[in-house]
């Protein structure tokens, strides 16, 4: 009766002794702590496993249709392709009439002098206020540049020109990475567009045509002395004509005869994308009112160019999966991907509109796919004129946080919260990784020598790499041989910091504590840098990150140098790809692309940190 | 708990004795060199310690225009008077002054370190370059001073205040205190640890814990001496400034936030959001939230007053109105005044790797948003909190700290834990 009259109490009870059980609190809790730790201190191991794998898994997911979505336009004041274009035959005709003169020059070997009076004629030929300007790199590199940029502007109708858009094209094409082929149409579509669209009282922002030397080079002059940023090593004119803050730009690249397809090219220098809903209006437009159509790069698609499977899917794969369209979806989107992991990785951008970000103008190059038909000037023209009309409409800057994401194909994208934990968990991991060295390194009660580790390792790995950077880019090592000689001196330098590390009962060692905080290190630079250039966060996490987890030293002494060797040469392997360095130091020197200081001062000795590691 | 002794030297070892010019002389090449311009960016000067503002408030007060007048110019009419009478507007000297002001600010520092050993004002201690150290190579100290942020003179202030204190010497330190007070409102909070500490010793008691030893019947008088000090440059600002403008300009802006520039600190955002029918309320809650933590702060480390004001600096670089990163730098550096309590933080390595993602994600997402307009505020601002999470983990591990190491050495089978 009594234990009946105590069961509702018993019952309301339930659930409070499930949060607050009977007994010493401070007991219960310091218990429940206890296990708590227990409990990860024996599944670090596997927790640090499982991210490792979440992380590689996702890296690989990424070109996979799951995790991607459709494009949309997010600001409503675009309205792409709401509007009437007027380019016509005669714009066409005019256009090949340019582009005649243009051959004739090129055919005549003309000077580039005789080049850019010709262009000058012929923008005050349609009474454009036009001007050229002379610039000269002075890099150390061997790749040094001049030449004379030739721009005209018109200064808006409708508004006080406070604000511009640039329309350009560079001399070179960008076809195989601007290796010399001439962008002669691009120069001719530029022409006859700043003809066509003077005509036209409804631009609200001014236009700047601007017809660049050489690939990247001249209009990198352009854009600083047009912002006035001072480059020591550049000698530039200043421009005698000026206007408003660019809001967007377009770079034409139009190399062959004709094209079937235009290819969109964003990926700006260190990483930098343009706002995603300037691509999704131009990919509205030149799909859906000019009907061309519209590929990420210039690679087809090969779900609609059956030919073209064998030449994207590996050998290896079996014959009945060679058609499957999962597959092949993958397989072309992992292309994509792969595309825009090298160019946004190598701090390098992807062409001449590269340059524009870091003065946040939004910018991408139209490129013309060449190919024997159907389209040509008639289609671009009105697609050009048309994408303008749209960034014409806009009231205030392209914001909306559009800047963050990876284009698997040219109507899907992935957004950041699809992508970032990939190589978020692999760093994630690492950082767990060099906790589980920390807390390992004190048991048994013993102190962690960390200011000795920091002192006598860390800082002294990353002075390395200070003195690497600086053999580099002073030109001192500009050889094979040198830079072995440089590389045996770093070789032998932590044989000497190694010296004698006495093992004593109280203190954990060195190599130990020198792991947990070189893990993480590491671990934070990946995740800092995964919002300013995610492909090279990414790429770091994917290269870094399970063999910096894995160095530990050995206890013979042959197997110990021979880890340390290793690590050594996948340290600074990088460094004896001499032409690649050399295009690292003008990218550096010319464009401030920092990847060169970056593996200089971080990627090698975080490297050389693992591989002393192996020897302690 | 063993104490471990400092060894004082009556005589300095030669390297020793060139340890301090040597760093003063790296500084000073720095500030004169000015690798980058730094004068312009939010996370090293805020609207009440911007060297800008302060020459801007120069050219007015000059030209004979009340200062206080605009919106800009909320420095002290001390500085006001300092600058346009005696020392030029010239940028190189300006270098060397800060410069100078932070080397005295080490100064300082390696005397509260000694006065804390019990050390001669003259011994030496094998630390001394260490603590100098800690103080002029702090990036957190180095950059505001770099780019010429008067916080370097709050820290200076503050640090000359806590070292005459420690050495008994009190109307030195009630005038340094006051001056402090008045070039920044919110060190309130550490008028009460002072005044405390004049009334005790500076000497490490954190293993020993044992009531308020001082005379609080003194209190009074020193309190009575503070505010005459007080009132008298209060006086000496107004005839300096021809009127009393600027009391809401100056101490007004801490209360008031009238200028939401963004900053390293909590409030800036918060006000931004804020509808404006609930901004008095919020100013108030956020003022008080300010100096509530000075009594039980006080009241706890009774015993070691200079530990209750290093905890006070790591509150006021969390909490102040306007903070830049010489505030958190001021509490990270006085680390080192007490490395009785190393072994006893809670989790050290936690709180180092926050201040290093902090450190980096600050500076890069401040780009983001203002540089390369790809992030927006949210960006900057998350960043800040988690610099506020990186400084409130220091400021727990040094309560934590300082309380543990009264109980000793962990003992096996035993766990402390708190009720």
């Amino acid at each position: 009766m009594n234990r009946l009259a105590q069961l509702p109490l018993r019952i309301i009870q339930f659930p409070l002794r499930i949060f607050r059980p009977a007994g010493d609190v401070n007991l219960i809790r310091i218990k429940r702590r206890r296990a708590i730790m227990a409990a990860i201190g024996r599944r670090a191991s596997l927790l640090t496993v499982s991210l490792f794998l979440i992380g590689y898994l996702w890296l690989l997911a990424i070109p996979s249709s799951q995790l991607g979505r459709g494009t949309y336009i997010d600001e409503n004041a675009l309205q792409p392709g709401q509007v009437n274009t007027y380019w016509n035959w005669d714009d066409v005709r005019n256009a090949d009439r340019y582009l005649e003169r243009l051959e004739q020059l090129r055919d005549s070997n003309a000077t580039s002098e005789q080049r850019v009076s010709f262009l000058l004629d012929e923008f005050r030929k349609m009474g454009l206020p036009a001007a050229s300007q002379k610039y000269k790199f002075t890099t150390l590199s061997k790749k040094n540049a001049q030449g004379k940029n030739v721009y005209a502007m018109f200064s808006s109708p409708r508004a006080s020109g406070v604000e511009a858009m640039v329309v350009s094209a560079s001399w070179i094409s960008r076809v195989d990475e601007g290796s010399g082929q001439l962008n002669l149409r691009g120069v001719a579509m530029v022409l006859a567009l700043a003809k066509f669209l003077k005509q036209y009282s409804l631009w609200a922002k001014d236009l700047i045509f601007v017809l660049s030397d050489g690939h990247l080079d001249g209009m990198h002059a352009w854009l600083n002395a047009y912002h006035g940023s001072t480059q020591t090593n550049l000698i530039t004119e200043p421009l005698m004509l000026s206007s408003g803050v660019i809001w967007t730009a377009l770079c034409i690249d139009y190399p062959g005869h004709s094209f079937s397809h235009l290819g969109m090219f964003h990926e700006g220098l260190n990483g930098r994308l343009p706002n995603q809903d300037l691509l999704n209006s131009f990919q509205r437009i030149a799909q859906y009112r000019a009907g061309v159509p519209v590929i990420i790069y210039d690679h087809l698609d090969p779900r609609d160019y059956p030919e073209l499977r064998n030449d994207i899917l590996p050998q290896w794969i079996p014959g009945f999966l060679r058609d499957d369209h999962d597959l092949i979806t993958y397989a072309y989107q992992a292309r994509n991907v792969y595309r825009h992991f090298r160019y946004q990785a190598s701090g390098r951008g992807s062409g001449v509109h590269g340059l524009f970000h870091q003065f946040r103008i939004d910018a991408f190059t139209i490129f013309a796919l060449p190919a024997a038909g159907p389209h040509g000037f008639h289609a671009l023209g009105g697609i050009v004129e048309s994408t303008l009309r749209t960034t014409n409409n806009l009231l205030e800057r392209l914001h909306a946080s559009f800047f963050f994401y990876i284009m698997t194909g040219p109507e899907r994208f992935l957004k950041i919260g699809s992508y970032l934990p990939s190589g978020i968990a692999i760093s994630v991991a690492m950082m767990f990784a060099g906790l589980k060295a920390w807390v390992e390194a004190a048991k048994t009660h013993r102190t962690r020598p960390v200011l000795a580790v920091i002192l006598k390792y860390m800082l002294p790995t990353h002075a390395l790499g200070g003195i690497v950077y600086l053999a580099i880019t002073s030109g001192l090592v500009d050889s094979v041989p040198k830079m072995v000689a440089l590389c045996l001196i770093i070789f032998v330098s932590p044989l000497i910091l190694v010296s004698a590390p006495k093992p004593a009962e109280r203190i954990a060692p060195l190599a130990a504590v020198l792991k947990a905080l070189s893990l993480c290190f590491t671990s934070t630079v990946i995740s800092i840098i995964a919002v300013l250039n995610f492909s090279l966060s990414a790429t770091l996490a994917a290269i870094l990150g399970l063999p910096l987890s894995l160095s530990s030293p050995s206890t013979s002494l042959p197997l110990r140098f021979v880890k340390y060797a290793l690590y050594f040469g996948f340290g600074v392997g990088w460094l004896f790809n001499m032409e690649n360095l050399q295009q690292l130091l003008w990218d550096w020197q010319a464009l401030n692309i920092w990847l060169l200081p970056f593996l200089c001062l971080v990627y090698t000795p975080v490297v050389l940190q693992a591989s002393i590691v192996c020897l302690l | 708990m063993t104490e471990k002794t400092w060894s004082p030297t009556s005589r300095p070892t030669v390297s020793a004795s060139y340890a301090f010019p040597a760093m003063v002389a790296v500084r000073l090449l720095v500030a004169l060199v000015q690798p980058f311009d730094l004068i312009h960016d939010h996370q090293l000067s805020s609207p009440l310690t911007s060297y800008r503002n302060l020459q801007e408030g120069i050219h007015l007060f000059r030209n004979g225009i009340d200062p206080y007048s605009g919106g800009v110019f909320r420095h002290s009419p001390l500085y006001l008077s300092l600058f346009s009478t005696l020392i030029p507007k010239s940028k190189t000297f300006s270098a060397v002054l800060w410069t100078l002001c932070d080397a005295l600010g080490a100064y300082a520092l390696v005397h509260i370190w000694r006065a804390r050993q019990g050390l001669g004002k003259h011994a030496h201690s094998t630390r001394d370059e260490l603590v100098a150290g800690a103080y002029l190579f702090n990036p957190y100290l180095f950059l505001p001073s770099v780019a010429l942020s008067t916080s370097s003179f709050e820290n200076m202030l503050a640090l000359l205040a806590l070292m005459f204190a420690s050495q008994k010497k009190q109307s030195k330190a009630l005038l340094a205190l006051s001056f402090l007070l008045h070039t920044s409102l919110s060190s309130l909070v550490l008028l009460a640890p002072v005044l405390l500490l004049l009334l005790s010793d500076p000497h490490s008691h954190l293993a020993s814990p044992r009531a308020f030893s001082g005379d609080l019947k003194r209190l009074p008088s020193l309190m009575a001496e503070f505010l005459l000090y007080f009132s008298f440059l209060a006086v000496a600002s107004c005839l300096a400034s021809g009127g009393i403008t600027w009391v809401s300009q100056t101490w007004g802006a801490s209360l008031t936030l009238p200028d939401l520039t963004p900053n390293t600190g909590l409030w800036w955002y918060f006000f931004t959001e804020m509808f404006d029918h609930f901004r008095p309320f919020f100013l108030m809650v956020f003022s008080v939230h300010l100096l509530i933590y000075t009594a039980p702060v006080c009241i706890k480390f009774q015993y070691d007053l200079l530990y209750a004001s290093f905890v006070l600096f790591g509150i006021l670089g969390i909490f102040k109105a306007y903070p830049t990163l010489s505030d958190p730098g001021l509490f990270i550096t006085m680390h080192v005044l007490f490395p009785e309590v190393y072994p006893y933080l809670r989790y050290p390595i936690v709180t180092a790797l926050l201040h290093l993602h902090a450190s980096l994600l600050m500076p890069l997402f401040h780009n983001l948003w203002l540089a390369q307009g790809t992030g927006n505020a949210n960006f900057f601002y998350a960043s800040t909190l988690v610099f506020a999470c990186a400084n409130g983990a220091a400021v727990i591990d040094a309560l934590w700290a300082g309380l543990r190491i009264a109980l000793g050495e962990e003992k096996e089978g035993w766990v402390i834990a708190q009720e």
